[in-house]
């Protein structure tokens, strides 16, 4: 809610953290600063809540707060994530293969996706569509969902290893609930939709829960 | 406390917790980018390589082509575009540096200046083709059934080596022609010249790091001489323990002078005299023999006199004994080098003899200046010119005319003092083809233009200009898919015209990449360095092949020296220097805005012309820096800003090169001035190239005060004590030894 609510006031004034005074004097500010103030209280409980969690499929690990109502984006082809990823319960890291080793996740090569889909569901249309391009020596053009500013140097390779690969106890087979992490229950969704902030408080929030790194240069380089 | 009935003490305390509130919500709006979504596309790759990782580069080796030197690259590549460039230490070149116009080949690349389509000139424009019909007019006008006269056909090209320029050697034969004209503005024909005579050997290798003691006359061997890159591996090298000792003397100090111990400023015209006075005093005060040398040098030596001369170059006697002080104390450990501004003049063959004649005297020939690698694939070797091809070919309109011309990588147009006229010449040749990537001045005037691939693009194999401590040939792959789908690389147009001429030879090649791919695998083991065959694959991950090459034996044959003085000329009282920098080099990169940023060495001016002038001369034409001066020879006259400035000779002006197109891309249209446009038609005696140091010129101030944009303000420290400095008398009492 107060994602939101901020989300639209900072499109309207265009106000970041360097504000003026006369701005912070208007009162929808001041309401806002003070639930602030009062959310800010709210989190450390929270946030005590969400460690002491004993059935959270991801250990050592806060979830980072945070919601988000993105644009319905319009994909080239409608890619049901939710049969991949939580029908036939495929790995999110075998098609986003990258995202254990680079920064970005990536998109699957066409290839990958032919490798089971020549023989696989053929005769649906998304499938048809899908071979069309394929045919023609073209991926089909993605439209980017998830994005961070270019001041913003994120690694998905560093987030999975803190919370997949060097986390104790952790099972990669459950690793979807680290990605629903910033990308919200992706195996629910058809397209991608934008359900988190990917702003800095939210970034902020996640790294202080977390013990991530609190300097700037980590993400800013 | 409720929001509407607040206090003043209340609002205060609020507003000290809406602070850290607004901190908080400033890092939780979305930024502008965020707001993006759906916007941006993501293209994924239908089946990749291996080891290719969406975020993590890979390095592939290429060879820089940003100048002659054949520097070898690493190009980092992700997601499919070059992202940097830096030198491959597998190059014996250059062993892993790279300077900033090889660093800017990516802005050459990305250019948005880059000529996408064929275009060909109907009505007066030119106008969007197709490559079909591009190539069907070549063939009408060079085909075999065009009854072209290979005598009326010329082509200009920069520095050629490697397959390509046997290429270019099989269209010149196919089509009759010897009308091959190669020209580059920054050369080292003159010494080059010198060292065919004398020693025998056109190039040979100063060997910089074995020296202790260098001296340079005029050669801007670390900023742009033959391989400034590979000179400045050695200088690194020649100046850890023992720390070698570097004396420049030139009219105008370069980024070699700046980094000398001492620096000497010196009337043009006098650097031969300089050399006979140094060799004088070694032959006078340190008792060295001059008894190798020809009877005719010994009494031009013997007979010079250290006030006299001194009042000739501007050089004062004493710098003259504390520089033959150095080179006699190291006998067979020096290097003498001329170049630059020392040969490009009228009498600029004498200087380099006389100063060749000091490297015999001092034992250096066969120590520190040893022979080139006699590299074994002759047609293959690199080709350089200078501004001879340029007169060549000048010469060829004038003597009967041409029908056909072809312009690869010159853009003689440009470069062309206006005094050959050479624009109107230009107008009589009916068929001119450019083969270029961008609008230059030369292809402004064809008649076809074919847009070519950029070297990041396109496959070659180069041979270094200066080879290091091994001979090799160095590989230039493509580090990405073409840009635009429209434009066609080198090797692909040379060997499309070889087909039609001879197709038993040549049709089997799909691509040019099929004819270096073959090129390649028909090496023979026998030439590689290691004995061993090459492979494709190991030739292109190095970047470079190996190869054995064989040594000359250095002659040291002197005749006479004849350093005459130039004459006086009192309309035109001062001499012109067009300098070379390294950045804009002759004004190729002047398209490229990171090289137009870097503030050049000296002045430290940026996007601009200006010239340099010494204080005494700006006193006594009343200017200061940024006033504009006129400089007027008797080709012209060009509006300069001036920089005053105490690196240089006070008889002295010098405009930079580079500046001053028309046209030629947005970062290059309109900026500054070209002084090659005004110099005169003079020739240096004993070769064919043009004395570019030999113009004389007239200043008058032209304007007020102008902004003169310049990193930095000042020269000097502002009591800082950055530098630690010592007065000049304790300098001269130390001999700067200390």
């Amino acid at each position: 809610m107060l994602a939101t609510h901020l989300y639209s006031a900072g499109r309207a004034s265009d106000c970041g953290a360097s504000c003026s005074a006369s701005s912070l004097l208007s009162s929808t500010m001041l309401r806002t600063a003070a639930l602030l103030v009062c959310m800010l209280l709210v989190f450390g409980a929270t946030e005590t809540f969400a460690a002491g969690k004993k059935d959270s499929l991801v250990p050592n690990a806060v979830p980072p707060e945070g919601t988000y109502d993105g644009e319905d984006v319009k994909q080239p082809i409608e890619f049901p994530h939710y049969i991949h990823a939580d029908v036939n319960k495929i790995n999110c890291m075998y098609c986003h293969t990258y995202a254990r080793r680079s920064k970005v996740a990536g998109i699957p090569p066409t290839g990958k996706c032919m490798g089971c889909h020549s023989v696989i569901a053929t005769d649906k249309p998304r499938i048809k569509k899908l071979t069309e391009y394929w045919e023609k020596h073209e991926p089909p053009p993605w439209k980017k969902v998830h994005d961070v500013p270019d001041f913003v140097h994120f690694t998905h390779e560093k987030h999975l290893r803190r919370f997949v690969f060097d986390n104790k106890g952790m099972k990669v087979e459950n690793v979807s609930e680290v990605c629903a992490f910033c990308h919200g229950e992706v195996k629910k969704m058809t397209v991608a939709h934008k359900v988190k902030p990917l702003n800095m408080g939210f970034c902020r929030r996640c790294h202080e829960a977390n013990n991530g790194p609190h300097d700037c240069w980590k993400c800013h380089k | 406390m409720g929001l509407k009935n607040i206090n003043r003490r209340g609002f205060l305390k609020l507003m000290g917790w809406s602070g850290v509130g607004a901190t908080v919500a400033g890092c939780d709006m979305p930024s502008t980018v965020t707001l993006e979504e759906g916007k941006e596309t993501v293209t994924s790759y239908l089946t990749p390589e291996e080891y290719v990782i969406p975020g993590i580069g890979v390095w592939y080796s290429s060879t820089c082509r940003q100048c002659p030197a054949g520097c070898g690259l690493h190009g980092r590549v992700r997601e499919g575009r070059i992202l940097k460039l830096e030198g491959n230490p597998d190059s014996p070149v250059n062993l892993g540096k790279l300077c900033q116009m090889g660093q800017s080949g990516l802005q050459g690349h990305y250019n948005p200046d880059r000529l996408r389509s064929p275009k060909a000139r109907k009505g007066g424009k030119l106008v969007d083709i197709t490559w079909d019909e591009a190539m069907d007019l070549i063939d009408q006008h060079v085909g075999s059934s065009a009854g072209l006269d290979g005598a009326r056909f010329a082509w200009v090209t920069d520095s050629i080596s490697g397959h390509q320029a046997m290429l270019i050697d099989n269209v010149m034969s196919a089509l009759g022609s010897k009308n091959l004209f190669i020209h580059e503005v920054v050369n080292s024909e003159v010494g080059q010249a010198v060292n065919r005579e004398v020693l025998g050997d056109a190039t040979p290798r100063y060997l910089i790091e074995k020296a202790h003691t260098i001296l340079s006359i005029g050669n801007d061997f670390l900023g742009t001489g033959d391989s400034p890159v590979h000179a400045s591996t050695e200088y690194a090298e020649f100046r850890s323990s023992p720390r070698g000792v570097l004396g420049v003397v030139e009219p105008k100090m370069s980024l070699t002078g700046a980094s000398a111990d001492l620096w000497m400023a010196i009337r043009p015209g006098t650097e031969g005299i300089f050399a006979l006075s140094v060799a004088n005093v070694l032959a006078t005060k340190h008792k060295m023999s001059i008894g190798m040398l020809p009877q005719s040098i010994q009494n031009a030596i013997m007979k010079r006199n250290l006030n006299e001369d001194a009042r000739l170059t501007g050089v004062s006697g004493n710098h003259v004994i504390r520089v033959a002080k150095w080179l006699s104390s190291t006998p067979g450990q020096s290097i003498v080098m001329a170049g630059g501004t020392a040969e490009s003049q009228v009498n600029g063959y004498q200087n380099g003899v006389a100063a060749m004649a000091l490297n015999v005297m001092l034992g250096n020939v066969g120590k520190t200046i040893v022979s080139s690698h006699e590299f074994p694939f002759p047609q293959l070797a690199h080709r350089t010119g200078g501004t001879g091809g340029l007169l060549d070919f000048v010469k060829a309109i004038d003597n009967g005319g041409l029908d056909v011309a072809f312009f690869s990588g010159a853009n003689p147009v440009y470069t062309a003092p206006l005094a050959l006229g050479l624009k109107d010449k230009l107008a009589a040749i009916p068929f001119k083809v450019s083969f270029t990537q961008f609008d230059d001045e030369t292809t402004q005037l064809a008649d076809l233009v074919l847009p070519i691939l950029s070297p990041m693009e396109d496959w070659a194999t180069i041979v270094p200009k200066v080879q290091g401590e091994h001979a090799v040939i160095s590989m230039q792959q493509p580090v990405m898919e073409p840009l635009y789908k429209d434009t066609r690389g080198m090797g692909d147009i040379l060997l499309g015209l070889l087909k039609k001429r001879d197709s038993a030879t040549y049709g089997g090649y799909d691509s040019y990449y099929a004819y270096l791919n073959q090129a390649i695998a028909s090496f023979p083991a026998n030439m590689a360095a290691d004995g061993k065959a090459v492979t494709w694959n190991d030739a292109l991950a190095k970047g470079v092949i190996a190869v054995k090459s064989g040594e000359k034996h250095l002659t040291t044959k002197l005749s006479d020296v004849a350093v005459a003085l130039p004459e006086e000329n009192v309309e035109f009282p001062l001499t012109l220097l067009p300098t070379p920098r390294l950045g804009l080099w002759d004004g190729r990169h002047a398209n490229l805005p990171w090289l137009q940023e870097a503030p050049d060495q000296i002045s430290k001016v940026v996007w601009d012309s200006w010239a340099e002038i010494h204080p005494s001369l700006a006193k006594q034409l009343e200017v200061e820096t940024g006033d504009a001066v006129r400089i007027t020879s008797a080709q012209g006259a060009i509006e300069v800003k001036v920089y005053v400035y105490k690196g240089i000779h006070p008889d002295v002006i010098a405009v930079p090169l580079g500046q001053g197109h028309k046209g030629y891309g947005r970062y290059a249209d309109g900026l500054g001035v070209n002084p090659l446009e005004i110099l005169d038609n003079v020739t240096v005696e004993n070769t064919g190239e043009l004395a570019l140091y030999s113009t004389r010129v007239k200043v008058e101030k032209a304007r007020n005060k102008d902004t003169l944009v310049m990193m930095g303000d000042h020269d000097v420290q502002m009591g800082r004590k950055m530098v630690s400095t010592v007065t000049p008398d304790v300098f001269e009492l130390t001999g700067g030894e200390a």
